[in-house]
């Protein structure tokens, strides 16, 4: 896939109450797409104002993970970014973009990698999902660096073998940081699990599902 | 695909389906119904061509049907008839087309000039090749040369190999006798299985089906992680357990917690190789508590007590081993009982770290007579320095209760190659054996495979070759001077693989290297061959439930790529006896346009009449599988008198015998019981091939004895080794799918997360890991999809650029000579 339809791909989200280190630009029309920013990213609008484009966490990540912005990638210049599809974030321990960082653009307050969130990876495409078609594949939930606490293994049965069982990769927003292995591992060609801005809804207060009685 | 609209393609084959289902509704569907529809080169409205074939990676066997167009393969599918895996695949199999378009396949032969692969001619590599065994054979004698084949040979590529070394060198040999140096790597996989088989039944390979997955409900996994490793059996195994969630259990023994851990009911976490001392205890627990069943133990079984201090193999030619290590002494009941009274469960709560609570708990599980009870295992046990005894230990245990041979009762040694079974132990590619379980050793048995070939028998050497541990000693020490690896990658597999390697480089030994891509073993050959893969020729393979599968030459191979079968019989051709006869002449005479069939039902002859027996070709080639023994009604034996008390055997004159030696679905046991009124038969189960213990299966009594090397305080930790769902052996196929390289790019070592907090190691963290053999770096994963005991580490061999068996040792189960890949010492240090 070209590099430029991935960060151009539209997505019907709602834009509405959206925090965190990703950003919507409005390029064409009314074509909305959106990138990450690396972990710690605080919200769009603070971060463009708090980045001084010095590059530094760019220069720092080990595995090349993040990018800076050019004019043609339709991101404001100089400013980090991420793509998945193409190197994912590892979640070092050490965090060393956010130790780069000389201003307030990334938040020096997180320390634990795992509280990050860059977005949420979603299972986008469940028709063609492997997993989901019963094949046993379930890359995601095993590449996954929050072993069967972001993503866990739903059972259903097969119901066409009628003998064997269907292992659903579910997405836990509340634990996934978005970081990406998942979507990189997916063995289709367009992944089945992307990582979507994460949407912090206000939780509905006024019932209590079943799961959340029981945990 | 590419060229196909995805949409069309899968409205034709559902079409295709539609009326194969509609056939199977006409009447009720049993094993062995073909369905002509989608398979033997029928060609769809798109113009695809669709024929049946299996799986090329584990021993499971799962059925796949192969779309081709224009000599290429468009597109895969589970196959729906093939009741290994009712058109079901894993992500491997998935992506199983494209193991065969990989960028580097090898086309051309490769001769070694002047320290560097060179392109050659078949016609010079093949001289070369003919030339060397003249003069190694000549000069050596049969001991000079060495073959290392596969559980992923073909069962006609084993036999022709096992023809061509035992019987066919024989002609050119100083000694005038075959070479018994043949080993396959199923050696390293699931020779302890075997020896247990042996030594408990006198019949190699599991007496169950995998349709024991719906029919138990009590599931015990010893250091299996099937979740990953047997990913469509572990599905079933899901399946049942959802559709009767209360009383299903799954019972996961392990020192490591894997995925199937993760599922399980009850996860016992044990010290490496102390699954001889929570065996025992459940034996101690089933004795103690009277839960055996004492008819069946009075009708069926016969105590043994084996030998003790039987040494690791460390030493060349296995010095250290006393000649008895796999003696067997008969004892009684009685003493067999007092034999194991001392392994109570604080005993073996001391010695595995298990507490005592989740031992009785699972002690329980395993001897409740109301519960069926299945064992699975495959490299935890095999890969074991004691694993022929604890192999023999589980089959005690299901023995003891009687929880054996019937539906959804046994215990099922599973298997890691697609042809482990019915090539390595069928055929016997084995430095020891002969096909169908008949040994070299024995005269009576020498007599039969030379009478089917049609050879004398003089020319079968009755001297047991060397396996595989000490053929590749063997080479550094000068003994072996040309080796022939086949459908193998020796090279990255072998335990304490430096020492090899640089005897392969550095001493006075010829290599030849069949294979598809290149490996780390082909860059220690003389020769390479370029060989044709899976469906670029015809095939079967047997899976681990006993289970043949045929499949046509669909593909043309790439290049000069040719078949191993094709490149011996050039070699014998080669190797001249006389001015007019080569040794082709003597092994190989079949016609050329019946080749296959013909050596098929040659081969068959081995096993009919010995409960071994295998269904024709004809029969084969049609089927999406046949199980063994595929009984005739009356052909070498008549059982035209137990016929009609045998399940499903109306109207046929054949039956697949899915429980062996259970008289409701085996003939043999039938017959046997029929024939010996004097005895009684429990449950009408008879262990008629054990005529050595007067038809008794054999329970054993041994103790827990520790591994060959154990953590101290320069290595500290444990290493073992073994496979990710994503890849599979040495990746020299997988490695080679961009999806599945993309999703596991290189090995990791998996590290207890409390021995990484104490350590400060973190995910990604490069970490070297050493032992006595030598050092590798590998990244660090910290709670991953395996999480080792305290203690430690677990690192994956399929990574070419990192190789683990640099640092694993090279000890053996003295009885099986199956090496222990699971367990030594190693220390762990930040690079």
């Amino acid at each position: 896939m070209e590099r430029r339809d991935f960060i151009k791909r539209s997505v019907a989200v709602s834009a509405i109450g959206l925090t965190g280190g990703f950003s919507f630009i409005s390029l064409l029309g009314n074509n909305k797409t959106y990138y990450f920013r690396p972990p710690g990213a605080v919200e769009e609008s603070q971060f463009l104002a708090a980045c001084i484009r010095c590059g530094k966490c760019v220069q720092d990540c080990p595995y090349d993970s993040l990018k800076l912005g050019s004019l043609e990638d339709g991101i404001n210049i100089g400013t980090p970014y991420i793509e998945f599809r193409d190197v994912p974030c590892y979640m070092c321990a050490d965090i060393p973009c956010i130790a780069a960082c000389p201003t307030t653009a990334l938040n020096h307050d997180l320390k634990d990698i795992n509280s990050s969130n860059m977005g949420t990876a979603v299972l986008t495409d469940r028709e063609d999902c492997l997993s989901l078609n019963g094949i046993r594949c379930e890359i995601c939930y095993r590449v996954c660096p929050l072993t069967n606490k972001a993503i866990t293994l739903t059972k259903h049965p097969q119901s066409i073998t009628k003998k064997h069982t269907v292992f659903e990769p579910v997405v836990h927003k509340e634990i996934c940081t978005g970081c990406g292995i998942c979507e990189n591992a997916c063995p289709l060609d367009t992944p089945a699990i992307t990582v979507l801005p994460t949407e912090r809804g206000d939780k509905a207060a006024h019932y209590i599902l079943l799961r959340e009685q029981q945990s | 695909m590419s060229t196909l609209d995805r949409r069309d393609f899968i409205k034709s084959s559902a079409a295709s389906l539609a009326v194969a289902s509609l056939v199977a509704s006409c009447g009720k569907k049993q094993e062995g119904d073909s369905n002509a529809q989608n398979v033997g080169g029928k060609v769809d409205q798109l113009g695809i061509k669709w024929d049946k074939s299996v799986c090329r990676f584990c021993g499971t066997g799962c059925g796949v049907l192969i779309g081709t167009k224009k000599d290429k393969v468009v597109a895969t599918k589970g196959d729906p008839d093939c009741w290994s895996n009712k058109g079901l695949n894993c992500v491997k199999g998935y992506f199983l087309s494209k193991i065969l378009y990989g960028k580097d396949r090898l086309t051309k032969p490769l001769i070694r000039k002047n320290g560097k692969l060179t392109e050659s001619t078949w016609d010079e590599a093949l001289d070369l090749i003919a030339s060397k065994y003249e003069e190694v054979l000549k000069r050596d004698g049969s001991d000079g040369v060495a073959m290392f084949g596969s559980g992923q040979w073909t069962v006609f590529e084993g036999y022709a190999a096992l023809k061509f070394m035992k019987a066919g060198l024989g002609y050119i040999s100083k000694d005038g006798v075959g070479s018994n140096n043949l080993d396959p790597n199923a050696r390293m996989c699931m020779a302890s299985a075997v020896a247990a088989f042996m030594r408990t039944f006198q019949s190699d390979e599991p007496m169950g089906s995998y349709e024991d997955l719906e029919h138990a409900d009590t599931f015990f996994t010893w250091g299996a992680n099937m979740a990953e490793m047997h990913p469509v059996l572990f599905s079933r195994i899901m399946d049942t357990k959802m559709k009767n969630p209360d009383k299903v259990k799954i019972v996961d023994l392990g020192t490591q917690y894997t995925r199937v851990s993760e599922e399980s009911d009850l996860y016992l976490e044990f010290k490496p190789q102390t699954d001889l001392a929570i065996a025992n205890y459940f034996i101690h627990y089933i004795i103690k508590n009277k839960l055996y069943d004492k008819e069946f133990v009075d009708d069926n079984l016969v105590f043994k007590k084996g030998e003790t201090n039987i040494g690791y193999g460390l030493k060349d030619g296995g010095a250290d081993i006393p000649k008895t290590a796999g003696k067997m002494t008969k004892i009684s009941f009685k003493e067999y009982k007092k034999f194991v009274s001392k392994f109570d469960a604080k005993y073996a709560s001391k010695i595995s770290g298990v507490p005592v609570a989740k031992l009785e708990e699972a002690a329980k599980l395993i001897s409740d007579p109301n519960r069926k009870v299945c064992s699975y295992w495959t490299m935890g046990f095999n890969q074991h320095t004691r694993g022929t005894w604890v192999n023999q230990l589980v089959y005690s245990i299901h023995l003891l209760t009687g929880k054996i041979s019937k539906p959804g009762e046994g215990p099922f040694s599973l298997t890691g190659q697609p042809s482990a079974c019915g090539t390595a132990r069928e055929v016997g590619t084995f430095v020891h054996r002969l096909p169908a379980d008949l040994v070299v050793k024995v005269e009576a048995h020498r007599k039969i495979a030379a009478d089917i070939w049609k050879i004398p028998v003089e020319k079968i050497n009755p001297k047991v070759g060397k396996h595989t541990i000490e053929m590749f000693r063997a080479i550094d020490n000068g003994k072996i001077k040309l080796l022939w690896v086949q459908v193998a990658n020796p090279y990255q597999s072998l335990p304490n693989l430096n020492r090899f390697t640089k005897a392969a480089m550095e001493k006075d030994v010829f290599i030849v290297v069949s294979d598809v891509y290149p490996t780390r073993s082909t860059e220690v050959a003389d020769v390479v061959l370029p060989s044709s893969m899976w469906i670029e020729k015809e095939g079967m393979f047997g899976n681990a439930e006993r289970r043949t599968q045929h499949w046509d030459k669909i593909v043309n191979a790439p290049g000069e790529a040719k078949n191993e079968i094709w490149q011996m019989i050039e070699v014998a051709k080669r190797l001249k006896i006389d001015s007019k006869t080569t040794v082709a002449d003597k092994i190989f005479t079949y016609n050329e346009k019946t080749f296959y069939k013909d050596m098929w039902e040659e081969y068959r002859l081995f096993s009919l009449g010995r409960a071994k027996d295998l269904a024709p070709y004809d029969v084969l080639r049609k089927e999406h599988g046949v199980v063994w023994p595929y009984v005739a009604k009356n052909d070498k034996t008549d059982f035209t008198d137990v016929w009609d008390g045998i399940e499903n055997t109306e109207a046929n004159d054949y039956v697949s015998v899915k429980w062996r030696y259970n008289a409701k679905y085996d003939p043999y046991a039938a017959k046997f019981i029929k024939d010996h009124p004097e005895r009684t038969f429990k449950d009408g189960i008879a262990f008629y091939k054990a005529s050595k213990s007067d038809y008794c299966a054999t329970v054993f009594a041994v103790p827990y004895e520790p591994a060959a090397e154990v953590p101290d305080k320069k290595y500290p930790f444990w290493l073992c080794t073994g496979r990710v769902l994503e890849h599979w052996h040495t990746g020299s196929m997988t490695m080679r799918v961009p999806e599945l390289r993309r999703a596991v790019p290189r090995a990791v070592v998996n590290i207890n997360p409390d021995d990484a907090k104490r350590m400060g190691i973190n995910r990604g963290d490069l970490i070297r890991v050493k032992s006595r053999r030598g050092e590798v770096v590998f990244p660090a994963d910290v709670n991953g999809r395996s999480v080792p005991q305290k203690g430690m580490v677990f690192i994956p061999f399929f990574d070419e650029t990192r190789l683990v068996n640099q640092i694993t040792l090279d000890c053996y189960d003295p009885i099986s000579k199956e090496p222990d890949y699971k367990k030594c010492a190693v220390t762990i240090e930040k690079v």
